[in-house]
C-alpha cells in the first residue's frame, strides 16, 4: 500500500505528551466515552484516554484480582496501573459503562486508592429523564473536580472548552472526509495514530498537528492502494497494529465505528446555555455503544449510513473477548448485515495486539469473499 | 430415628408426590387432549417440567422430620403455581407479558396482566433435570452468542430462538442483573418483534434521587403497559398485593430469626427455594404467606424441641450468587458428609422487604426500592461495597463458619471481585470456597468436579 501523505502524520505522541506534562498540564485518566472529556479540557487539565500500549508480558497482576474471564482491556489497564506505568495520571474518572469498567474502578480503588477517583452513574437510556439525571451527575463531577484541583470550572470556561472541542472535531471530520474518496490519501493506520494522539493529548498540543495534516492533505495527490474498503466495528482499538495488520492484507480501513475511532465521536456537541445538559445529551444520544437499551435502531442506521458514505465493501466486527454487550450485539449486527447482503467478518480478539498470522488468514479469506 | 418417624417421613414424601401429579394432571383435564398434545408439541420443555417430582426427591432425600416437611411444602407450593402459569400458554394470551426475573410482577398482576418470566425455564429446568437446558444453550451459541456469556440468558435466548416461548404480547425488562442479561433482551425483542419497555436501574441507588428516578421509571412502565396491552392499573389491587407481600416478608423475617439459632432448625431449600419462587414469581399470593408461616412454625417447633435440621450440624455457610441450578442436591450431600448446613443464600437476602402501602407514591417507591436493591441488582450492578458489606454482614448475623461463592464462570461481575474477596476473607480469617462451575451447564464442570472442590476445601482448609 503506497502512501504519500506520510510526512503529515509523522509526529511523536509520546514527545508531545512529555512536553504537556513538563508544561504542568494535568492528565485526567478516563476509559470510556461516556466520560465528558470536554469538561476535562479546561486548563490545566486534559483528558487522557487510558491505554495499555506499553504493556508487555501479559496481565498476570490484574488477573489475580479480576480473573481471566473479564475484558482484557480493563485487565490491561489495571495491570499497567499496578505496575506503576500510568503513575503520571493525576486523577481518574470512570463511567459505570459496563460490568468490566465498574469492576476496574472497584479494583483500582481497592488496590491504589488514587487521590482523585470518581465514577459517573450513566443511564442506559437516552430520553429526557436520563439526560436530566446524567446532567446532574456531570454537574456534581464538575464541582468535585473544581474543588480537588483548586480550579475555576465556571459555566463560561466549560462552554469555551466545548467550543474548542467542537472546533477540533470539525477539523478532524474534514480529515476523515478524505476517506470517503475513491482513493483516500492516507491509510486507516495513519488516521488512527492521529486519533490516538487526539484522545491522549491536550487540545492545544494536537490542534497544530491536525491543522498541518489538513493543509497537506488538500495538496496530496497520490492515493493509497487497496483491494477492498472496510468498515471496522468494535469497542476499544487503540493499538494501531490491529488496523495495520488488516491493511497489510489489502483491506483499507476507510471507516471506524469504535470507541477510539472517528464514528460517531467526531460529531459536535450542540450548545445551549446549560453546558451540563449539552454534554449529557451529547454523550447519551451520540455514543453508539450497545450498552444503551434504547438506541439499537440508531446504531444499525449509523452502520448502514457509514457503509454508504464511505463506500464500504465489507464490514469487520471485532469485539473484545468476554465483553457481553458486544458479544450479543455482534450476533445481531452480523445477522442484520447478512440480511442486507453486506459481507461481514466477525473477529473475536484480545485487547492487546496478538495472533497476526491467524488474523491475516481470515482477512485474506474475507477479501476474497468480497471480491467474488 | 424411630420407625414411626421414618414412616411419617415417607408419608410426607408420598403425599406431596401424589398431590404434585394430581396438579400436573389438571392441565390435560382442563385443556383437553388435543390442546395438551399441541402444547407438548409447541413447548417440548413441558416434558421436563413434568419431572418435577425429581425435585421433590432431591430436596427430601436424607432430610427428616420438620426439615423434610418444609422442603416438601416448598415443592408442593411450586407445582400448583407452575400449573397456573402454564394455563397462560393458552388462556388470555392477549394479556400475556414477558418479564425479566429482576422485574417482579406485582405491577403486572395489579394491571390484570398474565405473566411469563423469561428466565423461568432457564432456572427451573436444570433444577429438575441437570442436562435439560444444554439444548437451548447450544442453540444460542450456534446462533452466534459467545460461549462465555452467562448460561442463564443463553438458555433464555435459546428458548426464544427455538420458538418455544409462550405467545407473549409485550416485554418488560431492565438493565439488571448484568450486561449479558441486559443485552439478551434486544435479541429477544428483535426475534419476537413485539414492544419492549426497559427499566433503568441507577448504579448508585441508596439515595432519594435514585429512588425518585426509578419510581418515575415504574410510572412510565405503567403508562406504557396501559398503551401497549389491555392492562389497566388497579391501585387498590396493587395495594392488596403489596400488603400480602409484606405479610409474607414478615413471616420470612421470623424464619430468618429462627435460623440464626445454632444448630439451625431449617436450612437450604426451605430457605432459598421458597424465597426464589414466592418473592420473584408469585408475590402477593396468599398461599406464599401461608407457606412462610408454615416454614416459620416448623422452624420454631424444631427450636422448641431442640431439633436441628441437619443432625450434628458442624459448619454453617452462606452461598453467594444464585444456587447451583443443575446441582441442587450439593448441599444435601454436604450435610450428610460434613455436617455442613447451608443457612441462606445471597439471592434470598433483601435488605428492604416492606412496602409502605399508604399512598400510590409510597407503593411505587417501595417497589422501586425493592427492585433496585434486589440481590443481583445490588451485588452485580452496584458498587463492590454492596457485595462485600452484605456478605460480611450475613456472616456475622447468621453466625457462619465459612463463605461459599458459587463462582459461575459466566458471571464476570463477581469473577472480577474474587481477588479482593480472597484478601478480605484472609484478613478476617474467614474460610472461603469459590466453586468453579457453570450455573446451568454441567458440561463445564461436572457434579463430580464440584464435589471434588468441596472435598478439597473441607480436607485442606477445614482439616476434615
Amino acid at each position: 500500500m503506497s502512501n504519500h501523505a506520510e510526512n503529515a502524520f509523522n509526529f511523536s505522541s509520546n514527545q508531545l505528551l512529555e512536553t504537556a506534562l513538563d508544561n504542568d498540564n494535568v492528565p485526567i485518566g478516563y476509559a470510556c466515552n461516556y466520560v465528558p472529556r470536554m469538561l476535562l479540557n479546561v486548563e490545566p487539565l486534559f483528558p487522557y484516554r487510558v491505554n495499555a500500549i506499553g504493556l508487555t508480558g501479559g496481565t498476570e497482576l490484574a488477573d489475580i484480582y479480576m480473573s481471566q474471564v473479564t475484558c482484557s482491556f480493563t485487565r490491561s489497564i489495571l495491570d499497567m496501573v499496578m505496575d506503576d506505568q500510568l503513575e503520571f495520571i493525576q486523577g481518574w474518572i470512570f463511567a459505570a459503562g459496563c460490568d468490566h469498567l465498574r469492576r476496574l474502578y472497584d479494583n483500582l480503588q481497592y488496590n491504589l486508592a488514587p487521590n482523585f477517583c470518581h465514577i459517573l452513574d450513566v443511564p442506559h437510556k437516552s430520553g429526557a429523564d436520563a439526560i436530566s439525571w446524567f446532567s446532574q451527575e456531570i454537574k456534581a463531577l464538575s464541582l468535585l473536580v473544581s474543588e480537588h484541583f483548586q480550579m475555576d470550572l465556571s459555566v463560561v470556561k466549560i462552554n469555551q472548552a466545548i467550543s474548542e472541542h467542537n472546533t477540533l472535531m470539525q477539523s478532524l471530520q474534514r480529515i476523515a472526509n478524505f476517506r470517503k474518496k475513491e482513493f483516500p490519501p492516507f491509510s486507516g493506520t495513519q488516521f488512527h495514530r492521529l486519533m490516538h494522539a487526539v484522545w491522549t493529548l491536550p487540545n492545544q498540543s494536537i490542534t497544530p498537528i491536525v491543522e498541518k495534516i489538513e493543509k497537506q492533505l488538500t495538496e496530496a495527490k497520490n492515493p493509497v492502494d487497496y483491494k477492498a474498503r472496510v468498515l471496522l466495528v468494535s469497542s476499544v482499538i487503540d493499538q494501531y497494529e490491529w488496523i495495520e495488520a488488516i491493511e497489510n492484507n489489502g483491506a483499507l480501513v476507510v471507516a471506524d465505528r469504535f470507541c477510539t475511532g472517528a464514528i460517531p465521536q467526531l460529531k459536535t456537541c450542540v450548545q445551549t446555555d446549560d453546558p451540563f445538559y449539552d454534554m449529557a445529551a451529547h454523550l447519551l444520544q451520540t455514543n453508539a455503544c450497545p450498552r444503551m437499551m434504547d438506541t439499537f435502531n440508531n446504531r444499525m442506521e449509523l452502520i448502514l449510513n457509514t457503509i454508504k458514505d464511505y463506500r464500504v465493501d465489507g464490514v469487520i466486527i471485532a469485539p473484545i473477548k468476554f465483553c457481553d454487550i458486544w458479544g450479543v450485539e455482534t450476533t445481531q449486527v452480523a445477522s442484520f448485515l447478512k440480511e442486507k447482503k453486506i459481507p461481514v467478518l466477525r473477529l473475536e480478539r484480545d485487547y492487546c495486539f496478538s495472533g497476526e498470522g491467524q488474523l491475516s488468514t481470515r482477512v485474506q479469506a474475507f477479501i476474497e469473499q468480497i471480491l467474488q | 430415628m424411630g420407625v414411626i418417624s421414618q414412616i411419617q417421613d415417607q408419608i410426607i414424601y408420598y403425599q406431596t408426590w401424589c398431590k404434585n401429579y394430581q396438579n400436573i394432571l389438571k392441565m390435560p383435564l382442563r385443556h383437553g387432549p388435543y390442546q395438551t398434545l399441541q402444547n407438548l408439541n409447541n413447548y417440548p420443555w413441558l416434558w421436563n417440567l413434568a419431572k418435577v417430582n425429581r425435585l421433590l426427591s432431591m430436596v427430601t432425600k436424607g432430610r427428616e422430620g420438620n426439615y423434610r416437611k418444609a422442603n416438601a411444602a416448598v415443592v408442593g407450593k411450586i407445582v400448583p403455581n407452575l400449573m397456573n402459569l402454564l394455563n397462560n400458554l393458552v388462556e388470555d394470551t392477549d394479556r400475556l407479558v414477558l418479564h425479566e426475573d429482576m422485574v417482579p410482577p406485582e405491577i403486572l398482576f395489579a394491571m390484570g396482566l398474565k405473566t411469563w418470566m423469561s428466565e423461568l425455564l432457564g432456572i427451573l429446568m436444570p433444577i429438575v433435570d441437570s442436562h435439560s437446558v444444554e439444548k437451548y444453550i447450544d442453540i444460542a451459541e450456534n446462533a452466534g452468542i459467545p460461549p462465555d456469556v452467562c448460561s442463564l440468558p443463553k438458555s433464555t435466548m435459546g428458548v426464544i430462538l427455538n420458538k418455544e416461548v409462550p405467545p407473549v404480547k409485550a416485554i418488560v425488562t431492565s438493565n439488571s442483573p448484568c450486561d449479558g442479561g441486559m443485552a439478551s433482551y434486544q435479541l429477544i425483542k428483535n426475534k419476537l418483534d413485539i414492544p419492549i419497555f426497559q427499566l433503568d436501574v441507577p448504579y448508585n441507588f441508596y439515595n432519594e434521587r435514585a429512588t425518585d428516578y426509578f419510581a418515575n421509571e415504574l410510572k412510565r412502565m405503567v403508562k406504557w403497559l396501559e398503551e401497549y396491552t389491555p392492562g389497566k392499573m388497579d391501585w387498590d389491587h396493587l395495594r392488596e398485593i403489596c400488603e400480602e407481600r409484606n405479610k409474607m416478608a414478615a413471616h420470612e423475617l421470623e424464619l430468618w430469626e429462627a435460623i440464626r439459632q445454632r444448630p439451625a432448625p431449617l436450612a437450604a431449600e426451605a430457605i432459598y427455594l421458597s424465597h426464589l419462587w414466592c418473592f420473584n414469581i408469585t408475590p402477593g399470593d396468599p398461599s406464599g404467606t401461608e407457606l412462610f408461616k408454615y416454614l416459620s412454625d416448623l422452624a420454631n417447633e424444631n427450636i422448641k424441641n431442640n431439633i436441628s435440621a441437619v443432625p450434628n450440624e458442624k459448619y454453617r455457610t452462606v452461598l453467594w450468587n444464585p444456587p447451583l441450578l443443575h446441582f441442587i442436591d450439593l448441599f444435601s450431600q454436604a450435610e450428610k458428609q460434613y455436617g455442613l448446613t447451608l443457612i441462606i443464600d445471597s439471592m434470598s437476602y433483601n435488605r428492604q422487604p416492606f412496602i409502605d402501602t399508604s399512598t400510590k407514591e409510597s407503593i411505587l417507591k417501595g417497589l422501586a426500592h425493592i427492585i433496585m436493591t434486589g440481590p443481583m441488582a445490588r451485588h452485580t450492578r452496584g458498587p463492590a461495597q454492596n457485595y462485600f458489606d452484605d456478605m460480611f454482614y450475613l456472616y456475622t448475623y447468621f453466625d457462619l463458619d465459612m463463605i461459599f461463592v458459587a463462582g459461575h464462570i459466566g458471571c464476570k461481575n463477581t469473577a472480577a471481585l474474587n481477588g479482593i474477596l480472597r484478601e478480605k476473607c484472609r484478613n478476617k480469617g474467614i474460610p472461603l470456597l469459590i466453586i468453579d462451575y457453570d450455573l446451568s451447564d454441567p458440561r463445564v464442570v461436572s457434579h463430580d468436579g464440584i464435589m471434588q472442590q468441596l472435598d478439597r476445601f473441607m480436607e485442606n482448609i477445614m482439616n476434615k
